[in-house]
């Protein structure tokens, strides 16, 4: 288990007194086997946040515990052996150009026989399902068989906790689906606790079960996934969710002015939201026949979020107002989010 | 050969001296090199881990550093050639010939090698730092397996350059007595106009340089990945 509490650390931009906080008072806890995910935008604060976990950024004040051992109170060399129980991965993978694959995943590797050391190397080379790869170097390798590599290294001594710092964001979409697919897999086989830090909610979306948001140093939201795709309370939290779906498209085409955004008078134009799990009533046609109205669909977005759907669409409502706000009272006592866009009179 | 002794008449009526002048430059640069090239790592690998962001992060110690590095670079090395000759005396017994001339080599080329390294070092990726780091490798690790093992091929280089400046130092040396190729051109073909021996000593030079450059590229290209 991993505990954060009240975890402030600050960066002095220059030699004036402005310090600016990286990581300004975050509590977090991750109980073992979680894949937690804490998202936000590049500054947020979350690479910092992550490496307050293994101490490569000590933090100014608060506790790190991870087992219940507090973890800014060991001594060098125990915490050096510490961190061998906490693997992290990087964006740039950060392989030894000068070491073979090989060399690389037994770099971290000590006290063991040479015999030893190659038989873990290759078991752990076969897990990430790269050991034909075992004597290349890593100039030679794609950027996903660099993060298996990676990942390998960062198995090498058993840790019970992976951290994961952007590990997918260099990648292209179909690699970075295989390396979180890894990710997946091993945490279901070795029961490892995986920490994920991304500005791609696709990411998340993907693998996590729970997430944080955090922005300017804080975490402003925080619960399982799900919860925080199909109902995000914080502006941040729902810019994230937008970028990923493509209901935000409609921003754009109103900002170019585009035809298909026209409303003629008394037209309304909304985003349905749906914040339940279940989409499967046919609501659309439903509220048309029900009251009456022309409900027009310029874009529709569902996807499937830990193991649940979540989405919407952008309508246009056509008919006598009234009845246009009865079928908008009756998706909002079906449990989704009406949000007007556009309101061409009443 | 009596072509030769038409061509280099004055070379070749002082052959012996003319050898021992090259074993005495080998000398110099062979002594001083190893010297400068224990002193000038240490030292850079110092600048490296203890300047701000570092390793081993350690103001003052950096700032301590850098600045003497600073102040002998700045000195020019024929006034640091006689400047240090009292120290050369108290070090070495003597401040003149091979003996005399280490002292002021390794003041004058240690610096240049230490920003040499410390160049060297500061192109090894900051993350693989951190990755030797997450893994538990203790700093002095990191020195030895992450700083020293990723930036051979450009330490290579800084060797092959600080033994070709040093070339350019001992010659200069020989102003002050301390023999070698530079001396025994000045002597000859420079004071008594010896055209031809100061061709031929350029010849051996501009040839020592080459040699030296050939290797280093090649030993740095060979560990280049």
């Amino acid at each position: 288990m991993i505990e954060l509490e009240h975890i402030v650390k600050k960066f002095h931009a220059d030699k004036k007194d402005t310090a600016i906080h990286a990581v300004n008072d975050v509590s977090l806890t991750i109980n073992d086997g979680d894949i937690y995910g804490i998202i936000g935008f590049s500054g947020a604060g979350k690479s910092t946040l992550v490496r307050c976990i293994n101490l490569l950024e000590r933090p100014d004040s608060g506790s790190v515990k991870i087992d219940s051992v507090e973890m800014t109170k060991l001594k060098p060399r125990e915490l050096y052996k510490a961190r061998t129980k906490i693997g992290m991965i990087f964006q740039q993978f950060n392989l030894m150009p000068s070491r073979t694959v090989f060399q690389n995943v037994a770099y971290p590797l000590k006290n063991m026989t040479k015999d030893e050391i190659k038989k873990r190397v290759r078991d752990l080379l076969a897990l990430v399902e790269i050991s034909e790869k075992e004597n290349a170097y890593p100039s030679e390798l794609s950027g996903g068989q660099k993060q298996r590599v990676a990942i390998a290294r960062a198995l090498a001594n058993d840790p019970t906790i992976l951290l994961c710092d952007e590990a997918t964001s260099a990648l292209d979409p179909q690699t970075t689906g295989s390396i979180l697919q890894l990710l997946k897999d091993l945490n279901k086989q070795l029961g490892l606790t995986i920490v994920v830090i991304t500005h791609e909610m696709e990411v998340v979306k993907n693998i996590c079960l729970k997430a944080a948001v955090m922005d300017a140093g804080k975490i402003i939201e925080r619960g399982d996934v799900f919860t925080i795709f199909s109902d995000p309370q914080h502006t941040v939290t729902r810019n994230f969710v937008r970028t990923t779906s493509n209901l935000s498209k409609i921003e754009t085409l109103i900002k170019d002015d585009s035809p298909m955004v026209q409303l003629k008078p008394g037209e309304l134009m909304a985003r349905l939201v749906y914040i339940h799990a279940d989409v499967s009533e046919p609501l659309i046609s439903f509220a048309s026949r029900e009251f009456d109205i022309e409900i027009n669909i310029i874009l529709a977005d569902v996807e499937i979020v830990a193991g649940a759907m979540v989405g919407g669409t952008v309508v246009i409502f056509n008919g006598p107002r009234e009845r246009i706000n009865r079928a908008i009272d009756y998706y909002k006592s079906k449990d989704i989010r009406v949000e007007v866009i556009k309101d061409a009179g009443a | 050969m009596p072509e030769l002794k038409i061509l280099l008449p004055n070379l070749m009526k002082r052959l012996p001296e003319f050898w021992k002048a090259c074993g005495d430059t080998l000398l110099m640069e062979a002594w001083s090199g190893v010297i400068i090239f224990i002193f000038g790592l240490i030292f850079g690998i110092i600048l490296t881990v203890t300047k701000p962001g570092g390793i081993m992060e350690n103001r003052p110690v950096y700032q301590v550093l850098d600045k003497i590095i600073n102040l002998f670079r700045s000195i020019p090395f024929i006034i640091l050639l006689t400047a240090l000759m009292p120290l050369s005396r108290w070090i070495m017994g003597t401040a003149i010939y091979v003996r005399g001339v280490i002292v002021p080599l390794v003041f004058g080329a240690t610096p240049f090698f230490s920003r040499q390294v410390e160049s060297a070092l500061a192109q090894t990726d900051k993350g693989l730092v951190e990755a030797a780091l997450s893994m538990g490798s203790s700093p002095f690790e990191v020195i030895f397996r992450v700083y020293l093992r990723e930036s051979l091929a450009p330490i290579i280089r800084a060797i092959t350059i600080t033994i070709i400046s040093l070339l350019g130092l001992t010659a200069m040396a020989g102003a002050v007595g301390a023999g070698g190729l530079g001396d025994f051109a000045i002597r000859y073909g420079h004071d008594r106009n010896m055209i031809d021996i100061t061709w031929v000593v350029v010849a051996v030079l501009v040839l020592g340089v080459s040699v030296v450059q050939w290797i280093g590229e090649m030993l740095a290209r060979k560990n280049t990945h």
